[in-house]
């Protein structure tokens, strides 16, 4: 029932869909609640772009660490982002890497729901 | 035959950029002098990055050869922990995530 542009505005593309498809099943006071800790966990795609642009001034492998993938980071740190062939493989695929990240933290957001709110969960 | 390019376009370009890493690093002959390198720094004439040797020290680690490995390039067995793990977490969410690129 809930819209995801009423509460989450921002997103677009494949996110918007998926989120979307998360959302259908909710009321609006669970939408808003699900929209506010869901946009607090999210990361932004531009900001993992302008993170893997940081690779070519000697800074490689910040992308990976916001995105959790701390083994990854250090190993593109060390490594000049794997001789910056890592980094340009992630110039092209940050899209995927913020998406893979949103959604992961969408479900996190979902499980927290439930568990806090067992009535609430909408798709438990 | 449909199906089959339908899974193909789903493969997402890091799964493939691993694996070719990998499948180039058990290839390279870590003996040979001067080596054919992809890296901008050594063409900028660069001679020293913190990364350098570390494709050598992967390979002579698959090979078994434990001592040598340690010392061109101490983290090698990091690399390989990491990347596979990444590898597995790409694998495991093609069924879940859709991929861009």
């Amino acid at each position: 029932m809930a819209n995801v542009l009423r509460h989450l505005p921002e997103l677009e593309g494949m996110e918007l869909g998926y989120i979307q498809g998360l959302m259908k099943n909710m009321d609006e006071d669970q939408a808003s609640l699900f929209a506010q800790v869901y946009r607090a966990r999210r990361k932004d795609a531009q900001m993992i772009l302008i993170l893997t642009l940081l690779g070519f001034f000697g800074f490689a492998g910040l992308h990976r660490f916001t995105l959790g993938q701390v083994g990854l980071g250090i190993l593109y740190i060390l490594t000049l982002g794997l001789c910056f062939i890592g980094t340009i493989v992630d110039l092209v695929n940050y899209k995927s890497l913020a998406y893979e990240y949103n959604v992961k933290m969408a479900h996190e957001t979902l499980s927290m729901l439930s568990l806090h709110f067992p009535n609430g969960g909408s798709n438990a | 035959m449909k199906e089959i390019r339908h899974w193909l376009t789903r493969i997402p370009l890091e799964l493939i950029f691993w694996i070719a890493s990998i499948i180039a690093i058990l290839t390279i002959n870590p003996d040979a002098g001067h080596h054919f390198s992809l890296c901008p720094l050594d063409s900028l004439g660069f001679d020293w990055c913190p990364g350098c040797g570390l494709g050598r020290s992967m390979n002579l680690l698959a090979r078994g050869d434990f001592q040598a490995s340690w010392s061109m390039h101490p983290l090698a067995m990091l690399a390989f922990g990491v990347i596979f793990h990444r590898i597995w977490t790409l694998i495991k969410n093609l069924k879940t995530t859709h991929y861009y690129g």
